[in-house]
């Protein structure tokens, strides 16, 4: 392999490390801009390298696309420097291929994008450095996620991101709503992260290695109920990371963090990492039809879920939150039926009008003073109008209107779902495309029409040109973005061949099929129709709905109220637990342990002072009547009746 | 030739000597001699054996045995000296305040 395939991964993995560092600790001595300097640049420089790999690796046959790095070369099968426990040896070993560096471009290129956000948007901040250093750990730990050549990696990465994320949404630590969405981020993330540690038990069993080239190779010698096992394992990881259901409930809360965050690791990139997980692990799944179908009924469960609270929600990060749950239940209801190329589409497009969406509010947000409540916005089209045009290319976007990307991906992941005969799913997901635009417009229309501004904070006008910069680009990406997939003209699956070879060709996604996208343009244009009447035109005809369907609003307002139920399924009994063992067990069980081993001791040296009299002579008599003793117990039991020979 | 027996029979005699000389005096002095009596009543029983079984290791141990009580003497004169300084008597009956 020649030198640059064999050294730039690395230096793309660790160059935002190595930015986090510098940032972390030349912090306090370089200007305040330094951070930002140096955290853009380090992430550039991630995007440029990532993309003349992936330039260069994409002018390689497909077979050979796909390829493991490790590193140090002459370390990195020595047992002294990584884990080596015969028979498993884990060395640092990178994978590359296709799937893996269509996620590195997104996570560096819009990653980048939202690190040139955050500098006008975090520029109030007391932390900024911190914040600087947090996001670029965060990039990191999402690159070694993807970049991972063996699931015990993959873990590594996977944990990494729930760290970073733990530690932005949090970010505002003055703010205990802050504090304990964090705290219940990281809490549901670590649920995954067990799943993730018994498939890789399973597999350590089974196949004795966990590199992906010997678990893929021999995936055929593991039984089909083995397989499902390991599945639904990973399964349970990609829910809580990608916040699907059950373990969805951390994503609404996680817009307490700053919105660049929002963006970044809630909307483009951390949590789709579930996705990449069942892309990764294909071949597990495709023989393993029970858990892979379990992967597409979660997937299309969680759209379906969201996109209904979706529609009753008021703050406006909260209705991107849930809208960002329901399109990864797409992606991954196509990854679990197979459609690897639509779901990864899907994904790419979902980065750019995701980001653009959260990108938009933020400067709304911003502009407002920190309002997120739409009951409080309105009118704002005439008093912001690049946040509304960019805002209103997101929402077309995700609409899945034409010629936007959301457009293409979706019905790609539609047409797959019809051509692999999933009628059911099929229904559901087309139903969700209806929801999807009804609530996007509704968000839109409060946001930016409905009559005049209803806030009480005169707002700014004016952007930095560092948020204005990076959310035109983006717009401009989530309008072009979806010609990735033109009739004939297949760029995904074409450039994702190499990662799938074990699948033969890759079925062609994006040909042209009247009837699905007929009913899908249909359904989104009725979503808006449905939304602009009740909205713009009878908001009076609102008010009657809301009110005779008064029971259906509150479950949707709350969720269908699964926060109060784990809240007494899980948190009560929990907390009462520990209030019982700190009330009861605590002090007189732990506490009486150690005030009794205390009282022992002490009533044990009370009563052996009386030894020690300060005696010269009586402890001399001790010692010879001890030493008679043992003289005596050697001479009449122990050597008793022996002789030696004597002269 | 002497009988082994009679090397020990002796030895035994200097031993007891040793133990009552340490158990009734109270001058320190007179029992650190008490005290080299029992090692050289040790001495007498190694020197003996060496010689009944013709091995030299018993000889030997001896030498380290007057080392070992060389140093022994020196430190615990070093420890009446000090007692004398602070107290001007060194009866080992009175020195006691480190009883319980």
């Amino acid at each position: 392999m020649d030198k640059f395939l064999a050294t730039v991964p690395f230096t793309i993995l660790f160059l935002p490390l190595f930015g986090a560092i510098v940032i972390a600790f030349v912090g306090p001595r370089v200007h305040r801009a330094g951070a930002a300097i140096i955290g853009n640049l380090s992430i550039f420089g991630a995007f440029v390298l990532t993309a003349m790999l992936a330039y260069t690796v994409w002018q390689m046959p497909a077979t050979q696309q796909a390829f493991t790095v490790k590193y140090p070369p002459a370390w990195a099968a020595h047992p002294a420097f990584w884990a080596h426990i015969p028979p498993l040896t884990i060395s640092f070993e990178l994978r590359i291929d296709p799937l893996a560096l269509v996620w590195m471009l997104i996570v560096t290129g819009v990653g980048f994008l939202i690190h040139l956000y955050s500098v006008g948007y975090m520029a109030e901040s007391r932390w900024y450095r911190t914040f600087f250093a947090y996001m670029n750990v965060f990039v990191f730990a999402m690159l070694m996620l993807v970049m991972a050549g063996n699931f015990l990696w993959l873990l590594v990465g996977w944990g990494g991101v729930g760290l970073a994320s733990y530690l932005l949404i949090g970010f505002d630590s003055n703010r205990i709503a802050a504090v304990a969405a964090a705290r219940k981020a990281l809490i549901m993330n670590v649920i995954g992260d067990v799943g993730i540690m018994l498939a890789i038990f399973i597999m350590f069993a089974h196949f004795g290695s966990l590199s992906y080239k010997v678990v893929f190779a021999n995936i055929t010698s593991a039984s089909t109920n083995t397989l499902d096992w390991i599945g639904i394992w990973l399964l349970l990881g990609a829910v809580a990371k990608s916040a699907q259901l059950p373990l969805h409930t951390w994503l609404p809360d996680a817009m307490e963090g700053p919105t660049p965050v929002s963006a970044l690791i809630h909307a483009a990139t951390m949590v789709t990492a579930g996705v990449y997980l069942v892309a990764r692990a294909h071949p597990i799944y495709d023989h393993a039809p029970a858990a892979a179908m379990a992967v597409a009924v979660v997937g299309c469960a969680s759209a379906v879920f969201a996109a209904t609270v979706g529609m009753a929600q008021y703050d406006i990060k909260r209705v991107l939150a849930y809208s960002t749950m329901s399109q990864i239940g797409y992606m991954v209801l196509a990854v679990g039926v197979g459609a690897y190329a639509a779901g990864t589409f899907h994904f790419v497009t979902h980065a750019f009008f995701k980001a653009l969406l959260f990108m938009a509010a933020g400067i709304i947000i911003h502009n407002l003073g920190g309002e997120q409540d739409i009951r409080k916005m309105g009118g704002l089209a005439r008093r912001m109008p690049l946040a509304f045009w960019t805002f209103l290319v997101g929402t077309l976007a995700i609409a899945g209107i034409f010629p936007f990307a959301g457009f293409f991906s979706k019905d790609a992941i539609l047409d797959q779902l019809l051509a692999l005969h999933h009628p059911i799913l099929w229904a559901f997901a087309t139903a969700t495309a209806l929801l999807t635009a009804y609530y996007m417009f509704r968000l839109l229309f409060m946001t930016f029409f409905t009559g005049e501004y209803r806030g009480d904070y005169e707002p700014h006008t004016a952007s930095a040109r560092t948020m204005v910069v990076p959310t035109v680009i983006l717009a401009g990406l989530a309008t072009v973005g979806g010609f990735l997939v033109l009739p004939g003209r297949d760029e995904i699956s074409h450039a994702l061949q190499g990662a799938f070879t074990d699948r033969g060709t890759l079925p062609t996604i994006g040909e042209i099929n009247w009837l699905v996208s007929g009913v899908t343009t249909l359904a989104a244009l009725a979503g808006i129709a449905g939304a602009y009447w009740l909205y713009e035109r009878a908001p009076e005809l609102r008010a009657r709905l809301r009110n005779a369907f008064a029971p259906v609003h509150r479950l949707l307002a709350n969720a269908y109220y699964v926060d109060a139920i784990y809240h007494w399924i899980f948190e009560v009994p929990v907390l009462t637990f520990a209030s019982d063992v700190a009330k009861y067990i605590d002090p007189e069980g732990v506490g009486g342990f150690s005030a009794g081993l205390a009282r022992a001791t002490s009533g044990i040296g009370e009563a052996m002072r009386g030894w020690e009299t300060g005696y010269l002579r009586r402890y001399g008599l001790t010692m010879v009547i001890g030493m008679v003793l043992v003289l005596a117990y050697y001479l009449f039991v122990v050597h008793a009746g022996t002789s030696i020979g004597m002269r | 030739m002497i009988p082994t027996n009679d090397y020990l029979a002796a030895a035994a005699a200097l031993f007891v000597i040793g133990v009552i000389g340490f158990l009734m005096r109270r001058n320190p002095i007179t029992m650190l001699m008490a005290i080299e009596l029992m090692w050289n009543a040790g001495n007498l029983v190694f020197a003996a054996f060496a010689r009944n079984f013709v091995d030299m290791s018993g000889q030997i141990f001896v030498f380290i045995v007057i080392t070992v009580a060389a140093a022994e003497a020196a430190i615990a004169l070093a420890i009446v000296v000090m007692v004398f300084r602070r107290r001007r008597e060194v009866d080992v009956d009175d020195v006691s305040m480190l009883r319980g």
